[in-house]
């Protein structure tokens, strides 16, 4: 168990699907050989296929404790990655700009489809990172211990010099968040931003987020919106927790709008997307977490005050974010633990 | 002098070329050997029995002037390996990026092991690459990385020294040849072999091996 652990919440109510979050981490971290189709930070839209293509049904994780690794991704699932005819359309004289080859698969390739439910759509995105869970199913499943969880932050690391490319590790991850770059013959995944983290400073997709949806902080400072939005308020919830792997990436599930033609009634008793999805995704605790944010929507609609969903806002970062810098954090020590 | 010592370094390195060729004629004497191979159990509940599709290997070893060598040749219905391009170790920069092709694919290799220090009453280091007290050296190739040189001193230990060592493969017929330069392959050395089928997945201890032979 590391000392502290550093972690982030998401409102999925607050997502505005505009990728700006995946650019920012492209950008900085995966523009370099071999990494042309990773996306550490990615944007889904659900219902839908994900990225890659079914990650959250082919498996990985812990079952009754022990490693049940799924088959490897192939690079059709995490999708195509290919160039537009810029040159010809731009100094040809051609007509339109179109991918140099036909395209049958991208990361969100479904974007905005959604589905049907009373023959109503509904459909909300999901950004998704390396979860950097308490218990990783990768590093179990490592063997060159290549992978560890650092002691002051809890975030999980790829040593590149003694990773051989196996590729267990993503086999074994639920998340599907742990890519191979053929050319170096190594996994890679989100590093959590460490060196900013390290300066204080947020990670690149938070800091970039127009949603301003993210909030970073230690779990295990209770000060921190991390800490109240998912202990104190319990509005923040895990991604698929029947993995076993304890992620340390939060959302704050989509409770809004009920139906249309709905208006006044609970969402949960006409809520405009099944909750048994919702229940897939988060399991069983987020009707109650529904529930909870709901009764503070009412009370704020009433006029109330509401604490939690004036933090949701987030409307600054020092509302956002609480990190504080590592020689910071070697001072604290013993403050902050959990 | 210095002339003398030159003509022999290159005639000998002249001669390690030409063994490291599979089809060169000094391997038609060498006496072949083949080794029954057996294969590793899958690791979890999640994984397929394997087949046993690799069954035997067969092994030459010439001890030369230019130094030891051995030859593998085993059958393999798949050529599994793959040219990259060249990566840089770059996390960003302006350079032209080259792309990933595949996620999912693995690469033939064999590997032969030796203990590297003396055996002490005849007993061979464990073939779960040695153990403490027995320590092994591992000429790996790989058919799309190539050879390098990693010690271990038991399971999960094995790392790169960052060393290479001379190794050529050849796929035809449906048959890998790979010829390796290995020097502490003498007269009456142990040694065991490993062979990776890329298009099983092999990689890491998912493979097939042999048990320790001696080296004619």
């Amino acid at each position: 168990m590391p000392q502290h652990q550093i972690s982030m919440v998401l409102d999925l109510n607050k997502c505005l699907g505009c990728q700006t979050c995946t650019m920012a981490c492209k950008k900085l971290w995966t523009d370099g050989d071999g990494m042309d189709y990773m996306y550490w930070n990615n944007v889904e839209t659900r219902p839908g296929q994900g990225y890659p293509r079914n990650w959250d049904k082919i498996g990985g994780g812990f079952e009754d404790g022990k490693l049940r690794p799924s088959a490897l991704p192939t690079k059709e699932d995490y999708g195509q990655t290919f160039e537009y005819n810029y040159a010809e359309r731009l100094f040809q004289g051609g007509l339109q700009a179109m991918p140099q080859e036909e395209v049958r698969n991208t990361p969100n390739w479904d974007e905005d489809v959604g589905a049907l439910m009373l023959g109503e759509n509904y459909y909300f995105y999901l950004p998704r990172l390396c979860n950097h869970c308490t218990n990783p199913a990768c590093l179990e499943a490592c063997p060159r211990k290549a992978i560890y969880k650092r002691q002051e932050d809890g975030i999980v690391l790829v040593d590149q010099d003694r990773c051989e490319g196996y590729r267990y590790c993503m086999r074994a991850c639920p998340y599907k968040k742990i890519y191979f770059n053929e050319l170096l013959g190594k996994a890679q995944k989100c590093i959590f931003c460490y060196p900013r983290i390290e300066k204080g400073e947020v990670n690149a997709c938070a800091k970039q987020c127009p949603g301003r949806l993210r909030f970073v902080g230690f779990l295990d400072d209770p000060e921190s919106a991390v800490h109240k939005l998912v202990h104190v308020y319990k509005v923040a919830l895990g991604l698929f927790p029947e993995k076993g792997t304890e992620p340390n990436v939060f959302y704050v599930p989509p409770f809004n709008p009920p139906r249309s033609g709905s208006y006044g009634k609970s969402v949960l008793e006409d809520p405009r997307m099944p909750m048994d999805y919702l229940k897939y995704l988060f399991g069983d605790e987020v009707v109650d977490v529904i529930r909870r944010l709901e009764a503070e929507l009412r009370r704020a609609q009433n006029g109330g005050a509401s604490e939690v969903l004036q933090l949701l806002i987030g409307r600054d970062e020092r509302v956002r974010y609480q990190i504080p810098k590592r020689e910071d954090l070697i001072q604290i020590q013993g403050v902050h633990k959990a | 002098m210095k002339r003398l010592a030159c003509i022999l370094i290159c005639g000998a390195s002249a001669w390690a070329q030409n063994l490291l060729d599979p089809t060169a004629a000094e391997w038609k004497p060498a006496a072949p050997l083949t080794l029954a191979l057996h294969r590793t159990p899958p690791l979890y509940p999640t994984d397929a029995p394997a087949t046993n599709e690799v069954q035997s290997v067969q092994v030459q070893v010439l001890h030369a002037p230019a130094g030891n060598f051995a030859r593998l040749e085993w059958a393999d219905k798949t050529h599994d390996t793959a040219v990259l391009p060249k990566a840089e170790r770059a996390w960003q920069g302006e350079h032209l990026v080259n792309q990933t092709p595949a996620t999912d694919r693995f690469a033939d290799a064999c590997a032969i092991m030796l203990p590297s220090r003396p055996l002490v009453g005849g007993i061979n280091p464990s073939l779960q690459m040695g153990d403490p007290d027995h320590p092994v050296h591992i000429y790996f190739w790989d058919s799309t990385r190539g050879a390098a040189v990693m010690e271990a001193s038991g399971r999960e230990t094995t790392k790169r020294t960052g060393q290479s060592f001379p190794a050529q493969g050849q796929y035809a017929g449906g048959k890998w040849v790979v010829t390796m330069q290995i020097p502490d392959l003498q007269a009456g050395a142990s040694f065991a072999v490993a062979i990776w089928n890329g298009s099983q997945q092999d990689r890491d201890g998912r493979k097939y091996f042999s048990i320790w032979y001696r080296a004619q």
